[in-house]
């Protein structure tokens, strides 16, 4: 991944990257300062492109896109997201709107959890589709993820989870009663997933997966302290990898060897590893 | 002069069949806590002159000098009956040990307010009491009120009593005559039986009074006498050689005697044709006539030797007496009004022992077979512990409150850990949960309490320290797996608002805790903070305001106020269904609601607020209920996801889609929404009312994270506004419905201030025998400010007014968007008032393209 930490740099007039941050951002380049320089803004530059920007929270995306569009009809304006633009849904209708306008819309592609999920030894032509955990809360307990699981599973298919993210969200009833006080920024971290993950196999009792069911923790992928773990579904649900985000994937019943012999490195307990392996779970010559 | 110990009390109190838990409740004026006052007089609390004049009942400095009740007050009583009169106890069931024990009575008695605005009060007495004794004017017979709490008392299955009262003043002061009398005491038994049949739960057996039965008594109440026939019955069977029940029988409808032949007859007049007379007048009132016309016209001599053939016992003092005292003394000697009232009450009213039978499945919110339930049903001592608290009583302490309740089930004592839910509370959840220790409890004594060592089912309790913990009601429990006893529903609702304010700005800290003590301690006032900041009082009435505003400023906050005009409340509805669907999508955009608003059937709002629908009620039960009655659609009927606004106000949420998926999984999210949308609505943001919305359609995102409460609540909001938007959307205003009683020489000057304010009469009656009118009349409450002073001012103070709430009723002069309209003048005044922008939303502010 081409990402600069804390900082971003301007490669040409059209190629901005910026790095990654939990929220939204959205320049608003002034395009004259932009032409006078062909190369890189020098640091001088940087500062003030950074002073000129808006950050654009969810709210600002999702309720109020007119604004970011209302001024493109004049100036050239950069929208900077994390990951890739396609990665994530949210984006769509903001190219429609644009469309609508006829506004002319570039997109720069970038990395995202969807492709360098790679990274965790599996290979991309394996998964199937992805889903998403929610936090759970006392009376809201969503389980569609696990028929989606089901599917991917008859097929023998890989499962990457995107684990829920908390920033700048009202809580229910804040919500209910229109205040528009926030909560504390929370994170999903894989052993939650995997607790919820074995309380709705519990609930649901359709045998998708099991407790000695082979999984992939991941946490900070791509950052130079990314960790990578493999251990059943129990012992993740004990693990710790640290700070945020993590993201986790179920091993899909048609595992490759290679995919085998390159995860096993990341076993939390080889034996325990070779153990799920060998156990029947997994259709592989070995 | 107390004649009991709490000893005596405490040993009664594990004598279930020997406890009468009763309110007293009539139309102000009626004179409930003057009948009250010769009880506690019986029991010995109160010396025996001031009785009928001191007011025992009433606590408060204000209700001494306005004379009238404002808080329910309750006493423990004693008595003691005669082995002739246990014999006779009427105990309806089969429960074998219903029958008492020994002759001692316990009778805790709770005096309530009458004045219809403080009918919360009335609510929370009939809660923790089994039977009523229903006081009303032989003059001026049943009012709105008499029919309020009666209905009432009804609801919660309380076995009524009648007690005709102001005997007195229909002899004195309009000089009735024997059979104008009895005509006006049969008007009245018959007026209060139609009540009776109207409202009465089906399923039980018959309670209509009759004074053949023994359950009507007549009373001079500041008099301090009173019978029943069941007295007189006595003492003329043994006479007369027939059976007591008998007699009774013969004293009262179309029964006559033939002194001449010493026949019994049916027919009104002998076989010459001469008139004869009714046996009620002439075995009843005669006696009484007699002594009153004596005394009054001074034949003194003759009035002694009357009272000696009664074996009458008077001192030499008392015969000094003349007139009205006189009267009074001798007539207090001859039929005690004590004496029937508690011989009424322990012969027909249920002890807790028979009355829990048939009151558990009414009281208990879950299932009819867990130890709670079964504990209520058998009222039982050693059975888990169930205890309502229906009120809060302040302390001398200030700002701590005795929780007052009734024990249904096991026995409360000091120290007992117990579990307290509140009535948001739900079983197996943490919400609205407390588990606390009770400091102690007490008795309540009228103006006094008095510590007691624990308190066994059956009885009536109050505690100390669990105030903070309950807001105005609850349960208290020892079991784990105990639902709630249900929420007290009141017949008024909070209708009339005003905002305070400090005047000095240092004082606010002491408004918002004395706003806290106010909310607390009286059942149905509703205290709350606008967005916009102001402090907001609503209560059921002026009146009711009036005091909670003076408690407020004078004792819970105890600092100079600043109080607004009185503004009413609306409430938003439908007329028509949504004219297209609404559609709106999450923030999102990749989930989309498709709703339609239709107008509801107003029976239906009605019963859902009166409680009859209820958002608790098994769907299978509530949705046949709803097909039968209202003809909704089973399938439908089942399928209600929700009440609003506090998930049981009158607007529903109907889903009516056809296979959605994952649609269970937004359904928490919908239903927040429409709590919220339906609290404040999009025209003025007053609360929905009577308004059923259907979920059409959804489409969602496949991924729970893209469909989460974020996405989904707002997205709810909108489209109930939207759909709301597209149903001709109006306000409904409150109607008072205005009781006057004047005489005819003022009823000019009624009709005047009616109009003026927009008033409607619809029925006038005069009451037989009097020269009084009763006037029926709606009034829009918010003309109503000021109706009574303006009403006294036109009569010249002879008119008496009662306003008590009675229904909603649509904006009719305009439309709700055009201010130049009466109706768009209220929605722009109330948007100003509230801060929000002047125009009442389009449906376009809500609605998205498909």
């Amino acid at each position: 991944m081409v990402v600069w930490k804390d900082a971003f740099r301007v490669k040409s007039r059209e190629q901005i990257w910026v790095c990654a941050s939990p929220s939204i951002r959205c320049w608003e380049l002034k395009l004259d300062k932009l032409n006078s320089d062909q190369g890189m803004p020098d640091v001088d530059e940087t500062n003030e492109i950074k002073s000129q920007s808006v950050i654009a929270e969810r709210e600002l995306v999702e309720s109020n896109s007119d604004t970011i569009l209302h001024d493109a009809a004049s100036k050239d304006i950069a929208f900077l997201v994390v990951g890739d633009p396609f990665g994530a849904t949210t984006h769509s209708d903001l190219l429609i709107r644009a469309r609508e306008r006829k506004i002319p819309v570039r997109t720069i592609h970038n990395a995202s959890i969807m492709n360098a999920v790679g990274a965790c030894g599996l290979q991309l032509y394996n998964f199937g589709q992805t889903v998403s955990m929610v936090f759970f809360t006392d009376n809201w307990k969503p389980s569609s993820f696990y028929d989606r699981i089901k599917e991917n599973a008859d097929i023998g298919l890989h499962t990457l989870i995107l684990l829920d993210i908390k920033v700048k969200e009202q809580s229910d009833e804040n919500l209910a009663r229109g205040r528009k006080i926030y909560e504390p920024p929370r994170y999903m971290t894989v052993a939650q997933c995997a607790q919820q993950m074995l309380m709705t196999e519990e609930s649901r009792g359709e045998a998708v997966y099991r407790k000695d069911s082979l999984a992939i923790g991941i946490a900070r992928l791509g950052s130079e302290n990314q960790t990578i773990v493999v251990g059943t579904l129990e012992e993740l649900a004990s693990s710790d990898l640290g700070p945020p985000l993590h993201s986790l994937v179920l091993i899909g019943r048609k595992i490759h060897e290679l995919e085998i012999t390159f995860i096993r490195d990341f076993a939390i307990d080889p034996e325990s590893f070779d153990k799920a392996v060998s156990g029947g779970l997994y259709d592989h010559r070995s | 002069m107390v004649n009991f110990t709490i000893d005596e009390i405490h040993d009664l109190m594990k004598q279930r069949a020997n406890i009468r838990n009763m309110s007293v409740i009539a139309h102000v004026d009626h004179g409930k806590s003057t009948l009250s006052d010769s009880l506690v007089q019986h029991a010995g609390i109160i010396a025996a002159a001031k009785a009928g004049d001191a007011r025992y009942m009433d606590t408060r400095k204000d209700e001494q000098e306005r004379g009238i009740t404002i808080k329910s007050t309750a006493i423990s009583l004693y008595a003691k009956m005669k082995d002739e009169d246990v014999k006779d106890i009427v105990q309806e069931g089969d429960a074998k040990d219903a029958a008492p024990v020994g002759n001692d009575f316990l009778i805790n008695l709770i005096d309530s307010p009458g004045h219809v605005d403080f009918s919360s009060e009335v609510t929370a007495a009939l809660r923790v009491t089994d039977g009523a004794l229903v006081v009303v004017d032989v003059i001026e017979g049943a009012s709105v009120q008499t029919e309020t709490v009666l209905r009432q008392a009804l609801g919660e299955r309380i076995k009524p009593v009648l007690c005709i009262n102001k005997v007195d003043r229909a002899l004195l002061e309009l000089q009735m005559g024997k059979e104008d009398l009895y005509n006006a005491f049969r008007k009245v038994v018959e007026d209060i039986n139609v009540i009776i049949s109207t409202y009465q739960d089906k399923t039980q057996k018959d309670w209509q009074v009759n004074p053949e039965a023994g359950t009507v008594c007549f009373a001079a109440a500041l008099h301090g006498w009173g019978f029943t026939l069941r007295q007189f019955a006595q003492r003329y069977a043994t006479k007369f050689g027939v059976k007591q029940e008998k007699m009774m029988e013969r004293l009262w409808g179309d029964n006559f005697f033939n002194p001449k032949t010493k026949k019994w007859t049916k027919n009104s007049t002998d076989a010459d044709g001469n008139q004869l007379d009714r046996a009620f007048n002439m075995f009843v009132l005669d006696p009484v006539f007699k002594m009153f016309d004596c005394i009054m016209k001074e034949r003194h001599d003759e009035a002694f030797g009357m009272a000696e053939k009664l074996s009458l016992k008077l001192a030499s003092d008392e015969k000094e007496q003349k007139g009205k005292a006189l009267l009074k003394t001798i007539m207090r000697k001859f039929l005690p009004a004590a004496d029937a009232l508690l011989e009424m009450m322990v012969l027909h009213l249920p002890s807790p022992l028979v009355a829990q039978k048939y009151r558990a499945e009414t009281l208990y919110e879950g299932p009819h077979d867990d130890e709670a339930y079964v504990g209520i049903r058998d009222c039982a001592a050693d059975g888990p512990l169930m205890l309502y608290v229906s009120k809060m009583v302040p302390t001398s302490e200030r700002g701590r409150f005795y929780a007052f309740g009734r024990v249904f089930s096991g026995t409360v004592k000091s120290g007992l850990k117990v579990r307290i839910q509140g009535p948001n509370y739900v079983p197996g959840k943490k919400e609205d949960l407390f588990v606390k220790s009770i400091q102690r409890t007490v008795l309540m004594m009228g103006r006094a309490t008095e510590p007691i060592e624990n308190v066994p089912a059956g009885n009536i309790v109050g505690l100390v320290g669990v105030d903070q913990f309950l807001l105005k009601s609850g349960t208290l429990t020892t079991s784990e797996t105990a639902h709630n006893l249900k929420v007290m529903k009141f017949s008024v609702s909070p209708v009339v608002q005003r905002a305070v304010e400090v005047k000095n700005g240092a004082d606010l800290p002491k408004l918002v805790e004395g706003l806290k003590r106010l909310s607390k301690s009286d059942p149905c006032v509703m205290v709350y903070t606008s967005d916009s900041g102001e402090h907001v009082i609503a209560g059921a009435g002026e009146l009711h305001l009036e005091i909670c505003l003076k408690d407020l400023e004078e004792d819970h906050a105890g600092v100079p106020l600043r109080i607004s005009d009185p503004v009413v409340q609306y409430r938003e509805t439908v007329t028509k269904e949504s004219s297209m669907t609404a559609l709106s999508k999450s923030p999102n955009k990749h989930n989309r609601l498709y709703l339609t608003a239709q107008p509801m059937d107003d029976e239906l709002a009605k019963d859902i607020e009166s409680g009859k629908v209820n958002s608790k009620d098994d769907f299978k039960t509530r949705g046949r209920l709803l097909a039968d009655e209202y003809g909704w659609d089973i399938t439908e009927a089942r399928k209600i996801w929700c009440f609003g606004p506090d998930g049981s106000g009158a607007n529903l949420l109907v889903d009516t889609t056809k296979a959605v998926q994952y649609l269970n999984e937004i359904k928490d999210s919908v239903v927040s929404g429409f709590q919220w949308a339906s609290r404040e609505g999009p025209i003025a943001e007053e609360p929905m009312r009577s308004c059923r919305f259907n979920v059409l359609d959804v489409t969602l995102h496949a991924d729970a994270i893209h469909r989460g409460g974020g996405q989904i609540i707002p997205t709810a909001r909108r489209v109930l506004y939207a759909a709301l938007l597209l149903g001709d959307p109006t306000l409904q205003e409150p109607v008072y419905l205005v009781d006057i009683q004047v005489p005819e020489s003022a009823m000019g000057g009624i009709y005047g201030v009616l109009t003026r304010r927009n008033g409607h009469v619809f029925g006038e009656e005069q009451r037989p025998g009097t020269p009084l009118f009763n006037i029926k009349a709606y009034l829009p409450v918010k003309d109503s400010f000021g109706f009574v002073a303006d009403l006294r001012a036109a009569t010249s103070g002879q008119a008496f007014s009662q306003l008590v709430f009675d229904h909603w009723q649509p904006l009719t002069m305009g439309t709700i968007s055009d201010p130049t309209t009466p109706s768009g003048k209220i929605v722009l005044e109330m948007r100003k008032r509230k801060g929000l922008k002047p125009e009442v939303p389009l449906y376009t502010d809500y609605y998205d393209k498909l």
